[in-house]
């Protein structure tokens, strides 16, 4: 049982690879057959595939007990590199796998010795909505003692600032608990401050 | 009160309802076949205890349909949503559960499912939730995935536990970073384990994972991950705290002598680390059956039951969870042995009743 599940996130991440490269239709639907159950006419693209990959990954990355395979096939990588991609999708589900396994002790060392907060941070301007949610709750994950200079830095703090007085609620929520619970009261004063003088920091996604 | 909460969203919650609305379709069009404008990442931010549950027919049914969805949890809250968009001849409701477990599964069953006649579109409806449900949902996010990988201690926690220590109002301000020694206190909670008995969350994917049944729920091995999850948090107290008469049934731990464990090794494969456990053990074993008993008076006959085989877990914290049983075991079993009055040599079992191992 165990190394089905390790051979069909193998497959997954392969069929990802292959998509990624500059493979043609065919191969496309061919990698694709491996997951798929039912047979379908349409053809897809690859940007269509990729997605689906990445989606099921991500998805994946909800459960802990997949969090082994995850890391042999290197799959934490593969999220954040996607991180600076252009496809929107790509980046909101690359985005949604590593909020959902930031947590793991293991996982979050790897993602802090990669230098992916800069990344995660970048995300904090996309225009996609769960984006920004989740980029919000995997920096609050991922702030421990040593982290916490980067992750509750000047310009997030002042980011969050505006976030928690969104109208979207699930947002200014999430800014609030890292204002809260993350950041110290001088940290936030500071970036009241600072927001009152100049316009420097991230901008605000558009909702 | 129950219409206080549908008042959080503000001004703007009709437009963000439409975003949800969406989604919700475009789930519909993937129930239909393969979609994949529908494929859906779902994060702890997503999901909620409130749902939201379009498509009711108006047929005055909100009695019924409040308890079909109790069948799956105690539900806190629930109201129909009279300024939600809706579909003619359709109502919008809103159910909040007590808990997170709870709406997962409520929303995996009852989506899609027909209701009088109609289809429903269950979705989550996080933009209900106060601040203080936000934050406790993301602590429990934090305290499952501490249990299933086996591990304390390192991560950021601002309160311990929320309705255990309601005095925490001090703790506004504390840094999160600072808390860390007395989070583990009272994890043990039988309904963290039904929490870890995992919805799967492929299925807003099902092409995939449908043919690999293996992959959805891994009920047994969430289990046994939080089961063995708390093997490690306890053992890891003793020598740092007292957690406050929190010892564990001996009982349950016997059962799990094997723990389907994931911090350990992390690069071998469960099953060969399984083996490799196994195979010591049947040394053990092996070793014990030839010794000789220790106690002179007890005169044995037949096969002597197997020693609980003192195996090296190669992980110290399970070794010493293991010895704290093996002296658990001998206490009880030696208070048996000297509470019960048998003529010494007609007895054909041992004075000391060995527990087999299952």
């Amino acid at each position: 049982m165990e190394l089905g599940r390790l051979e069909y996130l193998q497959a997954l991440v392969t069929e990802f690879q292959v998509t990624d490269s500059t493979g043609s239709k065919r191969r496309c639907s061919l990698a694709l057959s491996v997951s798929c159950i039912s047979s379908h006419t349409r053809s897809f693209s690859l940007a269509e595939a990729k997605e689906q990959v990445l989606a099921n990954l991500a998805n994946f990355a909800y459960d802990p007990s997949n969090y082994e395979y995850l890391r042999q096939l290197q799959v934490l990588d593969l999220f954040l590199d996607m991180l600076t991609e252009d496809n929107e999708t790509l980046v909101e589900f690359a985005m949604g796998g590593l909020c959902n396994l930031c947590l793991d002790k293991t996982n979050k060392e790897y993602i802090l010795e990669a230098n992916g907060v800069e990344p995660i941070i970048n995300c904090l301007s996309s225009s996609n909505e769960e984006t920004v949610v989740s980029a919000v709750t995997t920096l609050m994950f991922l702030t421990t003692p040593r982290s916490r200079a980067q992750t509750t830095a000047l310009p997030v703090v002042e980011c969050m600032l505006r976030f928690s007085l969104s109208a979207n609620t699930r947002l200014s929520n999430l800014a609030s608990i890292f204002l809260q619970d993350y950041c110290s009261p001088p940290q936030v004063e500071e970036a009241r401050n600072l927001s009152k003088h100049t316009a420097v920091g991230i901008p605000l996604p558009k909702d | 009160m129950a219409a206080g909460s549908s008042s959080s969203g503000g001004p703007g919650a009709p437009c963000r309802h439409h975003a949800q609305l969406g989604a919700c379709e475009s789930r519909a069009k993937y129930r239909e076949g393969w979609r994949p404008r529908a494929v859906k990442v779902y994060t702890i931010n997503l999901e909620s205890r409130y749902l939201l549950i379009q498509g009711v027919p108006a047929l005055g049914v909100m009695k019924e349909l409040v308890e079909q969805f109790a069948l799956y949890g105690a539900i806190e809250e629930y109201h129909a949503l009279d300024e939600y968009p809706s579909e003619q001849f359709t109502e919008v409701y809103l159910i909040k559960f007590k808990k997170l477990q709870c709406a997962r599964v409520a929303k995996k069953k009852m989506d899609e499912r027909s209701f009088f006649g109609s289809l429903l579109h269950v979705c989550y409806a996080p933009e209900f939730e106060t601040v203080q449900e936000t934050r406790e949902k993301l602590q429990d996010r934090r305290k499952y995935i501490a249990k299933a990988t086996n591990q304390r201690g390192f991560f950021v926690l601002k309160k311990v536990e929320g309705p255990k220590k309601p005095a925490s109002k001090n703790s506004e301000h504390d840094y999160p970073w600072s808390t860390s020694g007395s989070r583990v206190a009272s994890n043990w909670d039988p309904s963290c384990f039904t929490n870890s008995l995992g919805v799967s969350h492929n299925t807003a994917y099902p092409s995939g994972n449908q043919s690999q049944s293996p992959l959805t729920s891994p009920h047994y091995d969430n289990n046994c991950a939080g089961i063995s999850g708390y093997f490690g948090e306890n053992t890891s107290l003793t020598p740092s705290e007292h957690p406050g008469g929190h010892t564990p049934p001996a009982y349950l731990l016997q059962q799990r002598m094997v723990p389907a464990y994931n911090g350990i090794d992390r690069f071998m494969p469960r099953t060969t680390h399984l083996q490799e456990r196994k195979r010591k053990r049947e040394e053990g074993n092996k070793f014990s059956l030839i010794g000789t008993s220790e106690d002179n008076t007890e005169v044995v006959i037949g096969p002597q039951l197997p020693e609980i085989p003192k195996v090296d877990m190669d992980d110290e914290s399970l070794n010493t969870s293991a010895t704290l049983i093996r002296n658990k075991l001998k206490e009880v079993a030696d208070s048996v042995s000297t509470s019960v009055e048998k003529p010494e040599s007609s007895s054909a079992k041992p004075l000391v009743k060995q527990r087999r191992r299952i």
